[in-house]
Protein backbone atom coordinates (compact mmCIF):
# COMPACT_ATOMS: atom_id res chain seq x y z
CA UNK A 1 0.00 0.00 0.00
CA UNK A 2 1.51 3.48 -1.34
CA UNK A 3 2.56 5.99 2.26
CA UNK A 4 0.54 9.69 1.45
CA UNK A 5 3.89 11.67 1.42
CA UNK A 6 3.81 14.63 4.06
CA UNK A 7 5.68 17.42 4.71
CA UNK A 8 7.86 16.96 7.80
CA UNK A 9 9.41 19.07 10.07
CA UNK A 10 12.49 17.56 12.53
CA UNK A 11 11.40 17.78 16.00
CA UNK A 12 8.09 19.51 15.40
CA UNK A 13 6.03 15.87 15.81
CA UNK A 14 8.47 14.83 19.19
CA UNK A 15 6.24 14.20 22.17
CA UNK A 16 8.10 17.19 24.03
CA UNK A 17 7.25 19.40 21.16
CA UNK A 18 3.43 18.34 21.12
CA UNK A 19 3.20 18.65 24.90
CA UNK A 20 4.91 21.63 25.05
CA UNK A 21 2.50 22.88 22.20
CA UNK A 22 -0.61 21.45 24.64
CA UNK A 23 1.05 23.42 27.38
CA UNK A 24 1.10 26.90 25.85
CA UNK A 25 -2.84 26.73 24.16
CA UNK A 26 -4.05 25.87 27.75
CA UNK A 27 -1.61 28.04 29.66
CA UNK A 28 -1.02 31.12 28.04
CA UNK A 29 -5.00 32.08 27.07
CA UNK A 30 -5.81 30.85 30.54
CA UNK A 31 -3.55 33.05 32.85
CA UNK A 32 -4.67 36.13 30.38
CA UNK A 33 -8.71 35.11 30.91
CA UNK A 34 -7.79 34.95 34.70
CA UNK A 35 -6.43 38.35 35.12
CA UNK A 36 -8.95 39.79 33.07
CA UNK A 37 -11.28 38.17 35.09
CA UNK A 38 -10.12 39.12 38.51
CA UNK A 39 -13.08 41.03 40.24
CA UNK A 40 -12.82 44.00 42.20
CA UNK A 41 -12.53 44.04 45.78
CA UNK A 42 -15.65 43.41 47.48
CA UNK A 43 -17.49 46.08 49.89
CA UNK A 44 -16.81 45.48 53.36
CA UNK A 45 -19.25 43.02 55.72
CA UNK A 46 -20.10 45.82 57.61
CA UNK A 47 -22.77 43.17 59.76
CA UNK A 48 -18.99 43.14 61.89
CA UNK A 49 -18.50 46.89 62.48
CA UNK A 50 -18.94 48.84 65.17
CA UNK A 51 -20.03 52.44 65.31
CA UNK A 52 -18.06 55.14 66.72
CA UNK A 53 -18.55 55.58 70.68
CA UNK A 54 -20.26 59.45 69.71
CA UNK A 55 -22.59 60.38 67.42
CA UNK A 56 -21.52 63.46 64.97
CA UNK A 57 -23.42 65.55 62.75
CA UNK A 58 -22.38 65.70 58.81
CA UNK A 59 -21.21 69.49 57.86
CA UNK A 60 -19.40 68.20 54.45
CA UNK A 61 -19.74 65.34 52.48
CA UNK A 62 -22.61 62.62 50.42
CA UNK A 63 -24.47 61.06 53.49
CA UNK A 64 -24.83 58.59 51.19
CA UNK A 65 -20.97 58.09 50.21
CA UNK A 66 -19.38 57.45 53.61
CA UNK A 67 -17.19 54.65 55.15
CA UNK A 68 -20.13 52.28 57.24
CA UNK A 69 -18.42 53.16 60.52
CA UNK A 70 -18.93 57.08 59.57
CA UNK A 71 -22.23 56.61 58.18
CA UNK A 72 -23.45 54.32 61.33
CA UNK A 73 -22.34 57.32 63.69
CA UNK A 74 -24.69 60.04 62.52
CA UNK A 75 -26.40 62.86 64.29
CA UNK A 76 -28.29 65.60 63.17
CA UNK A 77 -28.02 67.42 66.75
CA UNK A 78 -24.84 66.52 67.39
CA UNK A 79 -21.56 69.33 68.98
CA UNK A 80 -19.36 66.46 67.31
CA UNK A 81 -18.60 67.12 63.31
CA UNK A 82 -17.90 64.92 60.55
CA UNK A 83 -16.22 66.45 57.62
CA UNK A 84 -15.69 63.59 54.95
CA UNK A 85 -14.40 64.15 51.22
CA UNK A 86 -13.58 61.79 48.55
CA UNK A 87 -12.07 62.22 45.14
CA UNK A 88 -10.85 59.60 41.96
CA UNK A 89 -8.59 60.29 40.01
CA UNK A 90 -8.52 58.26 36.45
CA UNK A 91 -5.76 57.02 34.03
CA UNK A 92 -5.53 54.69 30.94
CA UNK A 93 -2.79 52.83 29.07
CA UNK A 94 -4.08 51.97 25.53
CA UNK A 95 -2.32 49.81 23.30
CA UNK A 96 -2.84 51.56 19.97
CA UNK A 97 -5.18 49.72 17.75
CA UNK A 98 -3.17 49.09 14.90
CA UNK A 99 -0.27 47.21 17.19
CA UNK A 100 -3.37 45.76 19.00
CA UNK A 101 -4.53 43.97 15.61
CA UNK A 102 -1.20 43.13 14.73
CA UNK A 103 -0.50 41.10 17.78
CA UNK A 104 -1.55 37.61 17.66
CA UNK A 105 -1.96 36.99 21.72
CA UNK A 106 -4.83 40.00 21.78
CA UNK A 107 -6.95 37.65 20.04
CA UNK A 108 -5.65 34.93 22.92
CA UNK A 109 -7.01 37.58 25.15
CA UNK A 110 -4.18 39.35 26.51
CA UNK A 111 -4.89 42.83 27.64
CA UNK A 112 -4.97 45.40 25.24
CA UNK A 113 -4.84 48.26 28.27
CA UNK A 114 -6.04 49.41 31.08
CA UNK A 115 -7.56 51.36 33.36
CA UNK A 116 -6.28 52.73 36.46
CA UNK A 117 -8.29 54.59 39.35
CA UNK A 118 -7.04 55.96 42.69
CA UNK A 119 -9.44 56.89 45.31
CA UNK A 120 -8.34 59.36 47.93
CA UNK A 121 -10.79 59.99 50.87
CA UNK A 122 -10.39 62.67 54.33
CA UNK A 123 -12.47 62.57 57.24
CA UNK A 124 -11.68 65.26 59.78
CA UNK A 125 -13.41 65.17 63.40
CA UNK A 126 -14.19 67.80 65.18
CA UNK A 127 -15.48 68.21 68.48
CA UNK A 128 -16.88 72.16 69.21
CA UNK A 129 -14.71 73.50 66.46
CA UNK A 130 -11.00 71.58 67.88
CA UNK A 131 -9.94 68.45 66.00
CA UNK A 132 -10.01 65.56 67.15
CA UNK A 133 -9.15 63.33 64.13
CA UNK A 134 -8.13 63.19 60.85
CA UNK A 135 -7.79 61.25 58.88
CA UNK A 136 -6.62 59.89 55.05
CA UNK A 137 -6.27 56.85 52.72
CA UNK A 138 -5.35 56.38 49.74
CA UNK A 139 -6.34 53.54 47.14
CA UNK A 140 -5.53 52.61 43.74
CA UNK A 141 -7.13 50.16 41.75
CA UNK A 142 -6.39 48.93 38.38
CA UNK A 143 -7.97 46.36 35.50
CA UNK A 144 -6.83 45.34 32.13
CA UNK A 145 -9.11 45.06 29.63
CA UNK A 146 -8.91 43.03 26.22
CA UNK A 147 -10.76 42.37 23.21
CA UNK A 148 -12.93 39.44 25.38
CA UNK A 149 -13.20 41.83 28.94
CA UNK A 150 -13.69 45.29 29.74
CA UNK A 151 -14.12 46.56 33.26
CA UNK A 152 -16.58 49.44 33.12
CA UNK A 153 -15.50 52.55 34.26
CA UNK A 154 -18.46 52.87 36.95
CA UNK A 155 -17.18 49.49 38.29
CA UNK A 156 -13.35 50.51 39.09
CA UNK A 157 -14.75 53.68 40.99
CA UNK A 158 -17.11 51.66 42.55
CA UNK A 159 -14.20 49.31 43.54
CA UNK A 160 -11.88 52.46 44.77
CA UNK A 161 -14.78 54.19 46.63
CA UNK A 162 -15.14 50.86 48.65
CA UNK A 163 -11.45 50.15 49.29
CA UNK A 164 -10.37 53.72 50.52
CA UNK A 165 -13.61 53.65 52.29
CA UNK A 166 -12.69 50.31 53.95
CA UNK A 167 -9.15 51.87 54.44
CA UNK A 168 -10.85 54.73 57.01
CA UNK A 169 -13.05 52.60 58.98
CA UNK A 170 -9.46 50.51 59.60
CA UNK A 171 -7.96 53.51 60.91
CA UNK A 172 -11.23 54.64 62.67
CA UNK A 173 -11.60 51.14 64.34
CA UNK A 174 -7.83 51.03 64.99
CA UNK A 175 -8.03 54.74 66.87
CA UNK A 176 -11.59 53.35 68.53
CA UNK A 177 -10.15 53.92 72.43
CA UNK A 178 -8.77 57.10 71.69
CA UNK A 179 -11.91 58.65 70.26
CA UNK A 180 -13.57 57.66 73.27
CA UNK A 181 -11.13 59.34 75.48
CA UNK A 182 -11.10 62.35 73.61
CA UNK A 183 -14.66 62.51 73.69
CA UNK A 184 -14.71 61.81 77.33
CA UNK A 185 -17.29 58.76 76.44
CA UNK A 186 -16.67 55.18 77.23
CA UNK A 187 -18.24 52.19 75.10
CA UNK B 1 -1.18 51.52 -15.63
CA UNK B 2 -0.10 52.55 -12.25
CA UNK B 3 -1.45 56.20 -12.84
CA UNK B 4 -4.84 54.81 -13.76
CA UNK B 5 -4.79 52.93 -10.28
CA UNK B 6 -3.36 56.45 -8.84
CA UNK B 7 -6.53 58.24 -10.07
CA UNK B 8 -8.85 55.72 -9.39
CA UNK B 9 -7.66 55.08 -5.60
CA UNK B 10 -6.88 58.82 -4.33
CA UNK B 11 -10.95 59.40 -4.30
CA UNK B 12 -11.26 56.33 -2.06
CA UNK B 13 -8.64 56.82 -0.18
CA UNK B 14 -9.56 60.43 0.56
CA UNK B 15 -13.15 58.92 1.69
CA UNK B 16 -11.97 56.34 3.85
CA UNK B 17 -9.35 58.38 5.44
CA UNK B 18 -11.60 61.54 5.78
CA UNK B 19 -14.87 60.81 4.49
CA UNK B 20 -16.23 59.31 7.52
CA UNK B 21 -14.76 62.41 10.12
CA UNK B 22 -17.80 64.44 11.47
CA UNK B 23 -18.14 67.82 9.57
CA UNK B 24 -19.95 70.48 11.83
CA UNK B 25 -19.47 73.73 13.57
CA UNK B 26 -15.81 73.89 15.06
CA UNK B 27 -15.84 73.79 19.25
CA UNK B 28 -17.74 76.34 20.85
CA UNK B 29 -18.98 76.43 24.50
CA UNK B 30 -22.60 75.65 24.94
CA UNK B 31 -25.00 77.87 26.51
CA UNK B 32 -26.40 75.84 29.91
CA UNK B 33 -28.91 77.26 32.26
CA UNK B 34 -27.74 77.74 36.35
CA UNK B 35 -27.77 74.63 38.25
CA UNK B 36 -26.94 72.04 35.45
CA UNK B 37 -23.38 70.75 34.51
CA UNK B 38 -22.71 70.89 30.53
CA UNK B 39 -20.76 67.05 29.96
CA UNK B 40 -18.90 66.91 27.00
CA UNK B 41 -18.17 64.07 24.85
CA UNK B 42 -15.81 64.19 21.98
CA UNK B 43 -14.47 62.04 19.88
CA UNK B 44 -10.60 62.57 18.54
CA UNK B 45 -10.72 61.76 14.60
CA UNK B 46 -9.24 58.26 14.32
CA UNK B 47 -9.58 56.09 11.42
CA UNK B 48 -9.45 52.91 13.48
CA UNK B 49 -13.00 51.93 14.82
CA UNK B 50 -14.41 55.05 12.23
CA UNK B 51 -17.71 53.69 11.19
CA UNK B 52 -18.98 52.68 14.34
CA UNK B 53 -21.35 55.59 16.34
CA UNK B 54 -22.46 53.92 19.24
CA UNK B 55 -24.71 56.15 20.90
CA UNK B 56 -24.07 57.67 24.26
CA UNK B 57 -26.15 58.67 26.71
CA UNK B 58 -25.61 60.88 29.60
CA UNK B 59 -28.83 61.61 31.88
CA UNK B 60 -32.03 61.36 29.61
CA UNK B 61 -30.04 62.56 26.64
CA UNK B 62 -28.11 60.48 23.78
CA UNK B 63 -26.28 61.41 21.14
CA UNK B 64 -24.50 59.35 18.67
CA UNK B 65 -20.89 60.78 17.93
CA UNK B 66 -19.06 60.19 15.01
CA UNK B 67 -14.91 60.27 14.91
CA UNK B 68 -13.79 63.83 14.99
CA UNK B 69 -17.10 65.05 16.98
CA UNK B 70 -18.37 66.10 19.74
CA UNK B 71 -21.96 66.65 21.84
CA UNK B 72 -22.19 68.84 24.90
CA UNK B 73 -24.86 66.76 27.31
CA UNK B 74 -26.42 69.70 28.98
CA UNK B 75 -27.84 67.80 32.73
CA UNK B 76 -29.50 68.62 35.82
CA UNK B 77 -26.57 68.87 38.59
CA UNK B 78 -26.70 65.89 40.94
CA UNK B 79 -25.70 62.22 40.08
CA UNK B 80 -25.23 61.27 36.29
CA UNK B 81 -24.90 58.03 34.54
CA UNK B 82 -23.19 58.72 31.07
CA UNK B 83 -22.66 55.15 29.01
CA UNK B 84 -22.45 53.60 25.75
CA UNK B 85 -21.80 50.51 24.39
CA UNK B 86 -21.52 47.83 21.55
CA UNK B 87 -21.02 44.09 22.36
CA UNK B 88 -18.82 45.83 25.50
CA UNK B 89 -20.00 49.03 27.19
CA UNK B 90 -19.04 51.32 29.10
CA UNK B 91 -20.71 53.50 31.96
CA UNK B 92 -19.27 56.39 33.95
CA UNK B 93 -20.98 57.91 37.05
CA UNK B 94 -20.45 61.16 38.51
CA UNK B 95 -22.05 63.71 41.55
CA UNK B 96 -22.06 66.69 39.45
CA UNK B 97 -21.81 70.10 40.54
CA UNK B 98 -22.97 72.94 38.15
CA UNK B 99 -19.84 73.07 35.96
CA UNK B 100 -18.27 71.53 33.09
CA UNK B 101 -16.97 68.32 32.74
CA UNK B 102 -14.75 66.20 29.56
CA UNK B 103 -15.14 62.87 28.61
CA UNK B 104 -13.26 61.22 25.90
CA UNK B 105 -14.94 58.11 23.68
CA UNK B 106 -12.07 55.94 22.14
CA UNK B 107 -13.00 52.66 20.07
CA UNK B 108 -10.76 49.75 21.30
CA UNK B 109 -10.39 46.46 19.17
CA UNK B 110 -13.26 44.35 19.67
CA UNK B 111 -14.05 40.49 18.74
CA UNK B 112 -16.68 41.56 15.82
CA UNK B 113 -17.27 44.89 16.71
CA UNK B 114 -15.19 47.82 18.48
CA UNK B 115 -15.60 48.18 21.97
CA UNK B 116 -16.59 52.12 23.08
CA UNK B 117 -14.96 53.48 25.88
CA UNK B 118 -15.77 56.54 27.78
CA UNK B 119 -12.32 58.30 29.58
CA UNK B 120 -12.92 61.25 32.03
CA UNK B 121 -10.51 63.79 31.15
CA UNK B 122 -8.51 66.22 33.04
CA UNK B 123 -10.06 69.96 31.14
CA UNK B 124 -6.46 71.38 30.44
CA UNK B 125 -6.22 68.28 28.08
CA UNK B 126 -9.71 67.74 27.50
CA UNK B 127 -9.57 71.91 25.67
CA UNK B 128 -6.82 71.29 23.52
CA UNK B 129 -8.16 67.97 22.09
CA UNK B 130 -11.86 69.04 21.92
CA UNK B 131 -10.62 71.82 19.63
CA UNK B 132 -9.93 69.74 16.85
CA UNK B 133 -13.72 68.35 17.04
CA UNK B 134 -16.30 69.28 15.26
CA UNK B 135 -20.18 69.89 16.44
CA UNK B 136 -21.86 66.51 15.93
CA UNK B 137 -25.39 67.24 14.06
CA UNK B 138 -28.01 65.11 15.31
Amino acid sequence: MPRKSSLRIPGFSSPAFLALALALVVLAPGCAEQQLHEPPPLVADTSSLRPLPFKGRLVSGNPNQLPPIVAMSLSDNSPITFSYREELTHEEHHTPMILSALENLAFLSNPTGEYVVTALASLSISNGGEPIGDYTAQTRIARPYGMYSQPTHKELDDAARAAVRQEIDRKLEAEMPKLAASTGDTE
Amino acid sequence: MSSRIAILGAPVLAFLLGGCAVQGKSFEPAAAPSNTATIYVYRPYSFFGSLIHPTVQCGDETAAIGPGGYHPFVVPAGRVTCRTGTEAADELEFDADPRVYYVRERISLGVLVGHPQLDPMDTDEAQSEIQTCCKQQQ
